[in-house]
């Protein structure tokens, strides 16, 4: 299992665009990608769903934990924390 | 099937027409927006279910069967922080089809140099999910399309 923890720095948190690229991103990816929010209700979602990463309610500065396993995982991971990364 | 209700009154136009790629290239999913006339008016729940989230200038209701419609009151509003919109519904409550969800003024909107377009999407649904579209002008409360097949199960979460 791949993992990256990842504090996020989009204004607008993992919403609106960074959410969408986020979500279209990790849908293109050759493995399932799982999000969950440390400090949140421990809920991990699927990251290629959109609904479920809105309603993580990823805020600025919240950090995220992004998990993926498999062949290409890692290289999926980086493309998602750049994403975050962007302010 | 779900039948998603327009949020608010106005002209159907389509998401392509959107100034926002988030929603003209349908990265959140497919749908419709509405061009609503400029004055104050109040901005209803798309469909039954739960209000997961609830912004000032957006929000989503999720029904009983997992899908979850977006309402995005106007494009790039999340700037105005709230000025101008007032909620009239709680986060997390359950609501009813048509019920008001946020008060809110498009022309004000306008005015701050904002488009007042209103995307409405079908959540993690495949561009084939979304059925026939209103075409014209409708109120709020009309049926604005409907939600028919089930696309690939991305919304599980795991």
């Amino acid at each position: 299992m791949a993992e990256r923890k990842v504090t996020v720095e989009s204004e607008v948190g993992l919403h609106a665009r960074p959410a969408a690229t986020f979500v279209q991103t990790a849908t293109r990816a050759p493995v399932d990608v799982t999000v969950r929010k440390v400090g949140g209700d421990g809920r991990v979602a699927s990251a290629r769903s959109i609904l479920s990463v809105l309603a993580l309610d990823v805020r600025y500065g919240d950090t995220i934990v992004i998990s993926a396993e498999g062949d290409g995982a890692e290289a999926v991971l980086d493309q998602l924390v750049e994403i975050v990364s962007v302010p | 099937m779900t039948t998603v209700l327009a949020p608010v009154d106005g002209a159907v136009v389509p998401l392509s027409a959107v100034p926002d790629p988030v929603f003209s290239q349908a990265m959140v999913g497919p749908g419709a927006a509405i061009d609503p006339p400029r004055r104050p008016g109040r901005a209803l729940a798309p469909i039954a279910g739960r209000l997961v989230k609830l912004h000032p200038h957006a929000y989503v209701v999720v029904g009983g069967d997992g899908r979850g419609v977006l309402v995005h009151l106007g494009i790039d509003t999340v700037q105005l922080k709230g000025a101008g919109f007032e909620l009239l519904a709680t986060e997390g409550e359950m609501v009813r089809a048509g019920q008001p969800v946020v008060a809110w003024d498009p022309g004000m909107v306008e005015a701050g140099g904002r488009s007042p377009l209103c995307p409405v999407v079908a959540l993690d649904a495949t561009s084939g999910a979304v059925g026939p579209v209103a075409e014209g002008e409708v109120r709020a409360g009309d049926e604005l399309f409907q939600w028919t097949e089930t696309g690939p199960d991305r919304s599980r979460d795991v």
